[in-house]
């Protein structure tokens, strides 16, 4: 690069510059906003002024038993956890066998996996209700409410695109390491144990992100397959926001921190992996 | 990433030590016989909780099944297509015929993507070429993908909020708007609900796209600066054209998802929706769980299904013209 730059090169990074704080105010002023409601004190949320007499950092102490908030967060922790650890795990399995094997059906399974993704979900959420009664009337042990059956359903849900995923990023790494594996005389389990699991980690990571977002994101089946010991965040912030329709008052200030609260656990985790996530989809989405 | 701790020398060994032909029918036979175990929990678990639930919503549209049948809805009383001809009729009081639905859905998955797609393009072209401080840009461009929806439509619902929200302030003393313009009931719901998604979606495209400009050689803007071309002419006949699957891939995904996005609708306006804002999987929501009509709420899903096949078909068209080529 020469020292001086011509007068095009300047123009081009002026218009960069234009353009990355042109998108940049239109990301951060909502989020400033969050950040400014959430420092209200709830009497003068919609009062008229934009800015408040005085900052309320006791919202977010107040926050705690307004929304459930605690109980929420440690549930969506552990539902959302789980269900992304499983659902990675399990579509390891799939991933391998379609990537490393032709075999009658391989084909139908994986276009079945993408039609089961336009399946939408809202039609899903009755019958499976209904059977996991059945079930549960079945074997007499109770099920609605619990843990495990809200995070096999998320997981479950997550699996087409993690199989995907781990399948296009399994297709990108040589076989020829498992057959030395196997030739040394390992187990089909230690060879996927021990040469693929390694191999595929990053890929591993990105769907375990991908299927940990769709479970804290969603509200539709949790608020039926959860109790009010299991509700997720996304429950109790939305049930909160519903009862101000039924002519509760909705404290403003709290709900603002409590969201940025709820928010930000999951933003840390992606913005960590980042680097993963946009390699993870450059080889994913130029394979096609 | 470190590379893992494989047993290199060992592989050397087995090489000199076993006859090459027992080696070569050894990795033969680990190709041979698929380990169909290892999908067996995938397929069990896709069978039990999307395949089931499916095929019994499948038989309940072709029912009618409501609060009064639920208790024994097996014996539901069998309608036959009956109640695909309700969805197309007038809705019911509560909301918008499931018709009028379509309509929404289809233009709101429509109009999104239509206004993430430059957002998104231009986005990672401004990231694309390295300067002093991308990494912090690229990570706050994500920060609104990352956002959980339900997040995301509580923020919206109070910055549409009447009167005191931060748009009908700044509208109103920009001498524009009304403050009471009721951005979150009636016809106005639709662009309230299309900027939200916009927020909070436009980081999809702008991430396939900067992956795909990981693909784009530098040698094609080499030659074309040598022969003169402009930036501007050859982002137009190079950079787009070499985008084309990426964005094709990402467009119709983008597609899929808006219309099948439930809960920002659903937080963001409660239920009923205007019937404006109504889009059909809240339609569906509406129709299934507050007017227990759920033969009614399967039909409409089953047509909702079939819209959404249009687009994926498309993508499996595409996935089949990839292997085709490589």
């Amino acid at each position: 690069m020469s020292y001086s730059m011509s007068a095009q090169q300047r123009f081009w990074n002026t218009l960069r510059a234009v353009g990355i704080a042109l998108i940049a105010l239109f990301i951060l002023i909502p989020l400033a906003y969050i950040v400014l409601i959430s420092l209200t004190p709830d009497t003068q949320v919609g009062g008229g002024s934009l800015w408040p007499s005085h900052w309320a950092f006791e919202n977010y102490a107040k926050m705690w038993p307004t929304v459930h908030l605690a109980q929420g967060i440690r549930n969506s922790v552990i539902i959302s956890g789980l269900a992304g650890l499983l659902a990675t795990l399990v579509a390891l399995g799939s991933a391998y066998v379609l990537a490393r094997f032709q075999f009658r059906g391989r084909k139908t399974f994986m276009l079945s996996l993408i039609t089961i993704q336009t399946i939408p979900s809202v039609m899903l959420l009755l019958p499976l209700f209904v059977i996991i009664v059945v079930i549960q009337d079945a074997i007499s042990i109770h099920l609605v409410g619990r843990y495990f059956t809200i995070i096999l359903t998320y997981m479950t849900f997550a699996l087409p695109f993690a199989c995907w995923l781990l399948y296009s990023y399994m297709s990108g790494i040589p076989a020829d390491l498992e057959e030395a594996g196997f030739v040394d005389g390992c187990t089909r389990l230690q060879v996927v144990r021990y040469v693929v699991f390694p191999l595929l980690l990053p890929g591993m990571v990105v769907t375990f992100v991908f299927s940990f977002l769709l479970a804290w994101g969603d509200v539709l089946f949790a608020s039926v397959l959860t109790s009010a010991e299991t509700h997720t965040v996304a429950v109790s912030l939305q049930a909160y926001v519903s009862s101000g329709e039924s002519g509760g008052d909705v404290y403003w200030g709290q709900l603002m921190a409590a969201s940025l609260t709820s928010g930000l656990p999951i933003m840390v985790i992606f913005l960590i992996f980042q680097k993963y996530i946009i390699g993870g989809l450059a080889s994913g989405a130029v394979k096609g | 990433m470190s590379s893992p701790q494989v047993p290199l020398d060992t592989v050397g060994t087995a090489y000199t030590t076993a006859p090459p032909g027992a080696v070569r029918r050894k990795r033969m036979s680990m190709w041979q016989r698929p380990p169909y175990w290892m999908m067996l929990p995938s397929v069990a678990l896709l069978l039990i909780i999307v395949v089931a639930p499916f095929a019994v919503s499948v038989y309940a549209s072709l029912t009618k099944l409501n609060q009064y049948t639920i208790a024994h809805w097996t014996s539901a009383p069998f309608v036959g297509l009956e109640n695909y001809a309700d969805a197309f009729r007038q809705g019911n009081a509560l909301g918008a015929s499931a018709l009028q639905s379509v309509w929404v859905s289809v233009s709101f998955s429509v109009a999104t993507t239509i206004l993430i797609t430059p957002i998104g393009i231009i986005a990672a072209l401004l990231v694309n070429k390295p300067f002093r401080g991308r990494r912090w840009v690229r990570t706050l461009f994500l920060v609104p993908y990352v956002m959980p929806v339900f997040v995301n439509a509580i923020v919206w619902r109070m910055l549409f909020m009447n009167g005191w929200g931060l748009i009908d302030q700044v509208l109103a003393g920009l001498h524009l708007a009304n403050k009471d313009t009721f951005w979150l009931i009636g016809p106005r719901s639709f662009w309230a609900m299309v900027v939200a998604d916009v927020w909070s979606s436009w980081p999809f495209v702008y991430l396939m796209v900067l992956a795909g400009l990981q693909g784009i050689s530098s040698d094609l803007y080499e030659s074309a600066n040598i022969d003169g071309a402009s930036p501007v002419r050859g982002f137009f006949s190079i950079t787009l054209p070499m985008l084309r699957p990426v964005l094709g891939l990402a467009l119709l995904l983008s597609t899929l998802n808006h219309f099948n996005n439930f809960t920002l609708p659903f937080i963001m306006f409660g239920t009923p929706p205007s019937p404006q804002a109504d889009v059909l999987p809240l339609n569906v929501y509406i129709t299934s769980f507050q007017t227990f009509n759920f033969g009614l709420g399967a039909a409409m899903s089953l047509m909702t299904l079939i819209l959404m096949m249009i687009p994926a078909v498309f993508y499996i068209r595409m996935l089949r013209l990839g292997e085709a080529t490589s």
